[in-house]
C-alpha cells in the first residue's frame, strides 16, 4: 500500500458544507456590545460553568465547562455573562435562513452549526462550490457581525474535519482526492463520531491517526466495528453515506429538564421542590407535543458533580405532574442522602405514546384521568394568559419561592430588562438588540 | 412601444400560457430554462420556433439574453402589476387580487437576517428627528454611503451619526450643533446603517 496515494479520486461527487459559528454565544455577546470587543468573555454565569468563551478567554486557558471561580483565577479581567438564549436562538435562526438563500437542503445540526448540500448549484448560481461557500461566509460574517468557519467536502464527516481545520474564520476546501493529506496527522479521535472508547480500541489495533483508520481494509472494518463506524470509514474514503436530516424536529424521543440552583442544598424539601418544578416543566413540554411518557428518570447531582439516578415506569402514559411527582417520591427518598449537598436535579421523560392512543382501563382509572385532563387544560389556559407557572403544584413551592440562584449568579441577561415599550415578560420583539449606550 | 400600450402587451404576454410555464419553471428551479427546455415546456416543435417566441419576449422587455444567449428574467418575474393601469374600465375582481399588501414588518425591514434594534440614548441626532428613547432599526452591511446615518464603533462604544465622505476624507457628523464632527484616527468601524426609527406612544 502506498502511503501517499489518494483515498478517493474526483473532487466533489457531492458538495457538502459544514458551517460552524466561532465561539457562538460569546461572539453573539461581543458583536452586539462594543464594550466587550477584544476582551475575554465567558457565558454561562447562571450555570456556574463556562458554556462558551471568546477567543481572548480561550487564550487565557479557559475551557468549556470550567468552573467560574477557576476562570476568574486564570483570567482576572474576564467578563462573565448570564446566557441569553432568547438572543442566541434568534441569531441561530438567521444562520439557517442565510444558508437557505442558497440551498433548501440545510440540516440544523446545532444552535451554532449546520450542514448544507450545495451539489449541483454551480451552474444556476454561476459560481464554483468554493465561491458559493465564500459568499455564504461573507454574508454570515457581515449580517451576524461575527465570524464563521466553513468546511467544504464531499460528505459530512470530512466537511466537519474541514470546518475545524482553520478556526476562527476559516474556509477549508477538501476535494475527495485530497482527503488523505488532511487525515495524515489528525488523531483518530478528532473525527466526528469517534469517541474515547473507539479511539482506545483503535490504539490497541495500532491505529492512532485518522488516515490509518481510513486505510484499514474494508473487510476488517466491517468485521471489527459496528455500522456507524463503518459509515465513518466510508466517508473518510470520500463516499457520501450519511444523508442530511432536513425535517424540522416535530416529535421528541425524550424530554429532559435540568436546573442548577445556588447555593447547593441538603434540605430535602427544597431539593424535592426543585425536582417537582422540573417535572412540571417537562410535563408542560410533553403536553405541548401531545405526548404522554411511560418511563421517568430522575437525577440528583451533588455539589461535587456526582450523579445519582433512578428510573421508574408508569402503568400508562402521563403528562401530568400530579401523577409523576407522586410516583417519584419513593425513588427520590431512596436516592437522597442528607449528608450530601446537591446542586441540580433533573427529570427525563421517555417512552412516549401519543395522548390519543391511551386505553381506558378498569378500576375507574379513566374517570380519574379525565379529571386530570380537564384540570391541566385549565392550568395550560391560565399559563397561556398569565404566564408559565402561574398555577403550580404545592410540592414545587419552595423552588418557586426564591430566585433560582441567590447572589450574582441570579443576574438576568441584559436583554431581559431593556424595557421596550409594549414588550411583556412573555413576549418580546423578534429582532436582536445592540447593547450599550449610544452617544 | 410606449407607456400604457406597452404595459397592456406586457400583461397580455404574462397571461400567455407558455409564459406561465416559463415562470413556473423559474420559480421551481431558480433559473431560466434553456431553449431546449422551453421547447419541452411549451411543446414547440423546433428550437427555431422557440427562438422566435423568445425574440417576442425580448421585444416586450420581459427577458434579456446574456452574451451566451442564456435568458435573464427582467420584467417577467419582479414586476407587480399595478391595479388600474391595465384597462380603462373598472378592474375585475380577479385583477384586484393582484394587488399585494405588505405588513409593517415588511415595509420597515429590507433584509431580515441583517436587521437589529438599538435603543437610542443621547441627543446627538436630534436634528434628524431621532430622540433619546427611540428605537432604531439598523442593518448590518459591508459598507455605507455618504449621507447615511450609521452606527459606528468609537472607543468601545456605539455612536450614531451621519457618515460623510468628502474628497477622500471620512468622518462622522452629528445632527446637533453641540457635537463636533468625529474624525477617526485609525480605521472607522461601521457596524450598521440606520433604516428606520420607531417611536411608540
Amino acid at each position: 500500500m502506498s502511503y501517499d496515494a489518494a483515498l478517493s479520486i474526483g473532487s466533489f461527487p457531492r458538495a457538502i458544507l459544514h458551517i460552524d459559528g466561532d465561539a457562538f454565544f460569546a461572539s453573539c455577546e461581543q458583536s452586539r456590545n462594543p464594550a466587550l470587543r477584544g476582551k475575554p468573555v465567558v457565558t454561562g454565569k447562571e450555570r456556574g460553568i463556562a458554556s462558551s468563551m471568546s477567543y481572548e478567554a480561550k487564550a487565557c486557558g479557559v475551557t468549556r465547562a470550567m468552573p467560574l471561580h477557576e476562570i476568574r483565577k486564570r483570567c482576572p479581567n474576564v467578563v462573565i455573562l448570564p446566557s441569553d438564549y432568547e438572543t442566541y436562538s434568534l441569531l441561530s435562526k438567521r444562520l439557517y435562513a442565510i444558508v437557505r438563500r442558497y440551498t433548501p437542503d440545510v440540516e440544523e445540526y446545532g444552535i451554532d452549526e449546520c450542514f448544507a448540500d450545495i451539489t449541483g448549484l454551480r451552474r444556476p448560481l454561476h459560481m464554483s462550490y468554493e465561491q458559493i461557500a465564500e459568499r455564504i461566509k461573507r454574508e454570515l460574517d457581515t449580517e451576524l457581525g461575527f465570524t464563521f468557519s466553513i468546511g467544504l467536502a464531499p460528505n459530512k464527516v470530512v466537511a466537519k474535519v474541514a470546518s475545524k481545520w482553520k478556526k476562527p474564520s476559516g474556509l477549508t476546501v477538501i476535494p475527495a482526492r485530497e482527503i488523505h493529506t488532511f487525515l495524515e496527522n489528525l488523531p483518530a479521535e478528532k473525527i466526528w463520531g469517534i469517541g474515547r472508547h473507539t479511539s482506545n480500541y483503535l490504539e490497541k489495533l495500532g491505529i492512532t491517526t485518522a488516515l490509518q483508520f481510513a486505510r484499514m481494509r474494508e473487510s476488517e472494518v466491517r468485521a471489527r466495528f459496528s455500522k456507524p463506524f463503518y459509515e465513518i470509514w466510508q466517508e473518510l474514503n470520500g463516499r457520501f453515506i450519511l444523508p442530511l436530516t432536513l425535517e424540522e424536529k416535530t416529535s421528541q424521543a425524550s424530554i429532559q429538564k435540568m436546573r442548577t440552583f445556588t447555593p447547593p442544598s441538603n434540605d430535602k424539601k427544597f431539593v424535592f421542590a426543585q425536582l417537582s418544578k422540573n417535572i412540571e416543566n417537562a410535563c408542560i413540554k410533553a403536553r405541548r407535543y401531545k405526548l404522554a411518557a411511560r418511563r421517568i428518570t430522575i437525577l440528583l447531582r451533588t455539589s461535587t458533580f456526582h450523579d445519582t439516578a433512578a428510573e421508574l415506569s408508569l402503568s400508562h402514559g402521563s403528562a401530568f405532574p400530579d401523577e409523576i411527582v407522586t410516583a417519584c417520591e419513593s425513588p427520590f427518598n431512596s436516592l437522597f442522602n442528607p449528608r450530601v449537598t446537591y446542586r441540580a436535579t433533573a427529570v427525563i421523560l421517555t417512552k412516549f405514546e401519543p395522548v390519543l392512543s391511551q386505553q381506558p382501563d378498569l378500576f375507574g382509572e379513566s374517570v380519574r384521568v379525565e379529571r386530570l385532563v380537564k384540570l391541566y387544560d385549565a392550568v395550560d389556559a391560565i399559563a397561556a394568559r398569565y404566564g408559565k407557572h402561574t398555577a403550580f403544584l404545592g410540592s414545587s413551592f419552595a423552588a418557586h419561592a426564591y430566585a433560582q440562584h441567590k447572589g450574582d449568579r441570579g443576574d438576568a441577561p441584559e436583554r431581559k430588562h431593556m424595557g421596550i415599550k409594549g414588550e411583556t415578560k412573555r413576549q418580546r420583539l423578534n429582532i436582536p438588540m445592540f447593547i450599550g449606550d449610544v452617544s | 412601444m410606449t407607456g400604457e400600450h406597452s404595459f397592456t402587451i406586457v400583461i397580455a404576454m404574462k397571461r400567455n400560457e407558455h409564459v406561465e410555464k416559463i415562470i413556473g419553471f423559474y420559480h421551481a428551479r431558480k433559473r431560466m430554462p434553456s431553449y431546449r427546455e422551453i421547447m419541452r415546456l411549451t411543446g414547440f416543435k423546433s428550437t427555431n420556433a422557440v427562438y422566435k417566441f423568445v425574440e417576442k419576449l425580448v421585444a416586450a422587455n420581459l427577458v434579456k439574453k446574456d452574451g451566451q444567449s442564456r435568458l435573464i428574467p427582467t420584467g417577467l418575474m419582479n414586476e407587480t402589476p399595478v391595479l388600474g393601469r391595465v384597462e380603462a374600465g373598472f378592474p375585475s375582481p380577479a385583477e384586484e387580487e393582484l394587488v399585494d399588501t405588505m405588513s409593517i414588518d415588511e415595509y420597515l425591514i429590507e433584509n431580515r437576517e441583517a436587521t437589529y434594534l438599538l435603543k437610542v440614548s443621547g441627543d446627538s441626532m436630534i436634528g434628524a428627528g431621532i430622540m433619546a428613547g427611540d428605537l432604531v432599526l439598523v442593518e448590518r452591511k459591508g459598507d455605507a454611503r455618504d449621507g447615511e446615518i450609521v452606527i459606528a464603533e468609537v472607543d468601545h462604544k456605539w455612536t450614531m451619526k451621519y457618515l460623510r465622505k468628502k474628497s477622500g476624507r471620512i468622518f462622522l457628523e452629528a445632527a446637533n450643533e453641540k457635537y463636533k464632527p468625529i474624525i477617526p484616527k485609525e480605521e472607522l468601524k461601521i457596524a450598521a446603517v440606520v433604516k428606520a426609527v420607531i417611536r411608540k406612544y
